[in-house]
């Protein structure tokens, strides 16, 4: 186990990211939808980077656990929290923000559960890490930093407002 | 952790209480949306065992499991009681044939869901069995009242009427005082029984009972034959000892207190007609929420068909 | 057959056991005493620790034939008994036809005399059809020996007819058994009235339905100079208006049932079946009363109310499911694993009030471990366990809350005249 991106690394990939949509933000008004969990604290962390730079956007936050493929195999199902979204959906410019990006299958769950709230003019996304191992054909519009891991290896991200800190640790499964 | 079953409150744990109570928000919050409907149950098939007529529990449950993507069967059976001689494995041997993920049980036999239970690998809810349980009612009941009081502890509620024969007033009362709900119940001497659960105060005059201090008083509803089996004289007579007159409503209304009911009303039975109109009356969103209540339930329960019916083929 | 009972603990009426030798010769008990030789040829059976007791006798028994035999027949019903260390029973008369006539009395004799291993007294009914209207055929009964007259099962609803019936057939030197219940209070006959009914959603039966039955009957029985005898008292009122009434003179008896001493309501726990009977399982309260009874001599003897049913009928819900438990194959067993083993009562107890009394109310002779008598005794291993596996049991039913489980004690070895009817 090890930490791969401390507290100043995960600074500059969340600066990166705003970097990136700051520009689509400018052009036009953004909704930025964090998922939950974790991906909600990546969104206000870009929301307030957003602010601080005077652009005027929406903020959103979606639970996608009842839009998961692998519910059956679950002995529990996820706990459901609020998702909170109170701009209109219809015709929004959507910033879809995670923390870490894997096998794509948490942003096809949160692509169906937006659509569901309205129809979009657009959606884009946002990940704060890039892992890699994709298993169904999505990537992201715009990416924190990305990582080399194994299939298996676990990425464990703990963020201040959720888990007291900010780290990034990589678990390799011998 | 997740359950096969959903029987009675009595096995339920405070955490499980306060869970289920905190996912039938997220479940309200869809109904908001214009696409009410959520993956979650994809595939699944929920069975409708109503041994007893109900149309207000059955569609309540229908909707919730449709709004869940789950496909829901209406099994026609009849309105009577299990005939005698076929056991109840002779019934669920049936049930197995239908390969349903959840089923949902209403019955006049008290205990019958459980039976059911034990002897399937699908989900049991208990949609109401005899005069022993309805859960379901108890939770969209708490979840109500949580809506008008967040927290809970220490509020008290007045379940008024037929105690003796309803399910409802026991789930709902017993979910009430996990929950630190101070209960008392009011009704005729015939209809509340001397020994039943401790640490609910006893009433059988109404007003002494408004001087408890309730703030939500939960009405029962009647049912007639109880008039004919002489538990109390007359209908008349009924309303004007325990029903929410014109009178008890101006002092009710005056004191803000909630009024709940399970429906369906009797109007001039219960409650006055007056009261249906009341800003305080919460009856409406108890329908509203019994299906949120019951999206939760279902959510949160876990058949064992999947995984191990593929283990045995 | 001839058996040297050597070293066991002779158990009696009164007083604590005491220890001996039992040489049983062509059965009859030749000698009891201390360091006794076996004659050649005499086989020698070490009951070094056991207690030697005189065999039980039941004195309420459903045994369904004629008629539900899916459930029980004399046969497999007798041979339970023997399992259980007993070695007479009384049939309830609630078969199918009903025991109201000299031709079934004669019948049902008949087939256990064919088939049975021990003798079988029968009760007859007190009206005709056990429906509570019109004298059953009571001379013709008692000329086959019939000497109870019961509905069990029922009360004798009307008490003007059980008044007629007492005056009639106490000249014939008969007494009744009754079963105690107001049926218009009792609900569907499903369980006790109380904190349980109430959590389980099922309408109860106030004691007070049993106890009022019980003084009305002992009251006509006082008023007409009849015998009665209280079946299966289940609670501690019940006790106290037997124990009121035997106070101020009336010829009445009572017996208390195994499970009512036992088990109580808060059993049934989720809807179990096996320990669903009439009269229902009591309280906590109840269940010290009737020890107390019981000790104290209010119970005259114990019954088990032995109630064969099918699985497939106990199957079914809690209000379906037909009232009753097997009790004749662990009545003693479970008798001395929770009372005896604990220090609560001595053998003499049980000797008096499972062996002697019954059969005293039967007119019969007890069948004590003494010199002379005609050998009807068990031994019995205190230190042993008995699982009351479906293996185990030899009933047609296993509708027994012990079913499966394991109780200190064992019945060893069970001798009726020069049969062994049992060794294990």
């Amino acid at each position: 186990m090890a930490v791969i991106l401390d507290e100043n690394a995960i600074g500059e990939a969340v600066a990166t990211l705003v970097e990136q949509i700051r520009a689509t933000a400018q052009r036009s008004r953004v909704a930025i939808v964090g998922i939950r969990s974790r991906g909600d604290e990546v969104a206000e962390r870009v929301c307030a980077a957003l602010e601080e730079a005077k652009i005027e956007h929406d903020y959103g936050m979606l639970d996608i656990s009842l839009y998961r493929d692998d519910l059956s195999h679950l002995a529990e199902n996820p706990k459901l929290q609020s998702s909170e979204i109170t701009f209109q959906m219809d015709g929004a410019e959507i910033v879809l923000v995670d923390d870490v990006l894997f096998t794509g299958r948490t942003i096809r769950a949160a692509l169906d559960a937006v659509t569901d709230y309205g129809r979009p003019a657009r959606i884009q996304l946002a990940v704060l890490i890039d892992r890699g191992h994709r298993e169904i054909p999505i990537q992201p519009d715009y990416t924190g930093v990305k990582l080399e891991t194994a299939r298996m290896d676990h990425v464990i991200v703990r963020l201040k407002k959720t888990d007291g800190e900010d780290a990034v640790e990589l678990v390799t499964t011998p | 952790m997740a359950r096969k079953d959903f029987l009675d409150i009595a096995s339920l744990s405070r955490e499980e209480v306060d869970l289920l109570l905190d996912q039938a928000t997220p479940f309200k919050e869809l109904f908001t949306r214009s696409v009410k409907k959520v993956p979650a149950l994809k595939g699944k098939s929920v069975l409708m065992l109503f041994y007893e007529p109900s149309t207000r529990t059955l569609s309540s449950f229908e909707v919730a499991a449709k709004r869940l993507s789950a496909d829901v069967i209406d099994l026609d059976v009849p309105h009577s009681s299990v005939t005698k001689g076929e056991t109840v494995k002779d019934t669920v041997d049936t049930l197995q044939a239908m390969r349903a993920d959840y089923i949902v049980v209403r019955h006049k036999m008290s205990g019958l869901p459980r039976a059911i239970a034990r002897q399937t690998r699908a989900s049991v809810i208990n949609a109401g069995d005899g005069a022993h349980a309805h859960p379901t009612q108890a939770l969209l009941d708490a979840f109500t009242l949580k809506e008008a009081f967040p927290d809970l502890s220490g509020r008290k509620i007045l379940i008024a009427g037929d105690i003796l024969h309803s399910r409802v007033a026991r789930s709902t009362s017993r979910l009430f005082l996990k929950l630190g709900v101070e209960v008392g119940f009011l009704g005729p001497g015939s209809l509340v029984p001397r020994t039943g659960p401790e640490g609910i105060t006893r009433f059988t005059d109404f007003d002494e009972a408004l001087r408890w201090g309730p703030d939500a008083v939960y009405l029962l509803r009647v049912q007639m034959e109880r008039q004919e089996a002489q538990y109390f004289p007359s209908v008349h007579e009924y309303h004007r000892v325990y029903g929410v007159t014109q009178e008890r409503f101006k002092r009710i209304r005056g004191e803000g207190i909630y009024i709940m009911h399970p429906g369906p009303v009797n109007r001039g039975v219960e409650l006055c007609h007056e009261v249906m109109d009341y800003e305080r009356s919460l009856i409406n969103q108890q329908v509203e929420n019994g299906i949120a209540a019951r999206m939760a339930v279902l959510y949160w329960l876990k058949p064992q068909t999947d995984s191990e019916e593929v283990n045995r083929e | 057959m001839s058996l040297l009972i050597k070293g066991g603990e002779i158990a009696r009426e009164e007083g604590a056991p005491v220890r001996g030798d039992v040489l049983v010769e062509n059965g009859v008990i030749k000698a009891v005493g201390q360091n006794l030789e076996a004659p050649e040829g005499v086989r020698e059976v070490d009951a070094d620790g056991k207690i030697v007791a005189p065999a039980m006798f039941d004195a309420h028994v459903h045994f369904r034939e004629p008629g539900q035999e899916h459930k029980e027949d004399i046969a497999h019903g007798t041979e339970a008994a023997i399992n259980g260390g007993v070695t007479g029973v009384v049939m309830m008369p609630n078969t199918s036809p009903v025991i109201d006539s000299a031709a079934v009395v004669g019948a049902v004799l008949d087939k256990a005399r064919q088939v049975s291993r021990i003798p079988v007294y029968t009760s007859g009914c007190i009206t005709k059809g056990r429906t509570g209207e019109g004298l059953a055929g009571i001379d013709g009964m008692r000329n086959l020996g019939v000497v109870m007259l019961t509905d069990d099962g029922d009360p004798v609803a009307n008490p003007a007819v059980l008044k007629n019936a007492m005056e009639y057939a106490t000249s014939f030197g008969m007494f009744f058994a009754s079963h105690c219940e107001v049926p218009e209070l009792s609900g569907p006959r499903a369980l006790n009235e109380g904190k349980v009914s109430y959590q389980l959603g099922i309408k109860g039966s106030p004691a007070c339905s049993e106890e009022i039955c019980m003084d009305r009957d002992i009251r006509l029985a006082h008023a007409t100079g009849a015998h009665v005898h209280i079946q299966h008292v289940s609670s501690a009122i019940g006790m106290k208006t037997v124990r009121w009434w035997k106070e101020r003179g009336a010829k009445v008896t009572a017996e208390v049932a195994p499970h009512h001493l036992i088990f109580n309501e808060e059993d049934i726990g989720e809807y179990d079946t096996h320990y669903k009977m009439n009269p229902p399982l009591r309280t906590l309260e109840d269940n010290a009363a009737l020890l107390e009874g019981l000790k104290e001599g209010v119970f005259d003897l114990i019954a088990t109310d032995h109630a064969p049913h099918g699985e497939f009928e106990k199957g079914q819900d809690f209000v379906s499911a037909p009232n009753g438990i097997t009790g004749l194959e662990t009545a003693l067993v479970s008798l001395h694993d929770r009372f005896i083993a604990a220090g609560e009562f001595g053998w003499d107890l049980i000797v008096k009030r499972y062996s002697a009394e019954p059969r005293r109310l039967m007119g019969l002779d007890p069948v004590a471990v003494e010199e002379g008598k005609s050998a009807e005794l068990v031994v019995f291993d205190p230190a042993g366990e008995t699982t009351f596996s479906r293996d185990f049991m030899r009933s047609k039913s296993v509708n027994t809350p012990f079913l499966n489980q394991t109780l200190k004690g064992r019945v060893d070895l069970v001798v009726r005249g020069s049969e062994v009817l049992l060794e294990r």
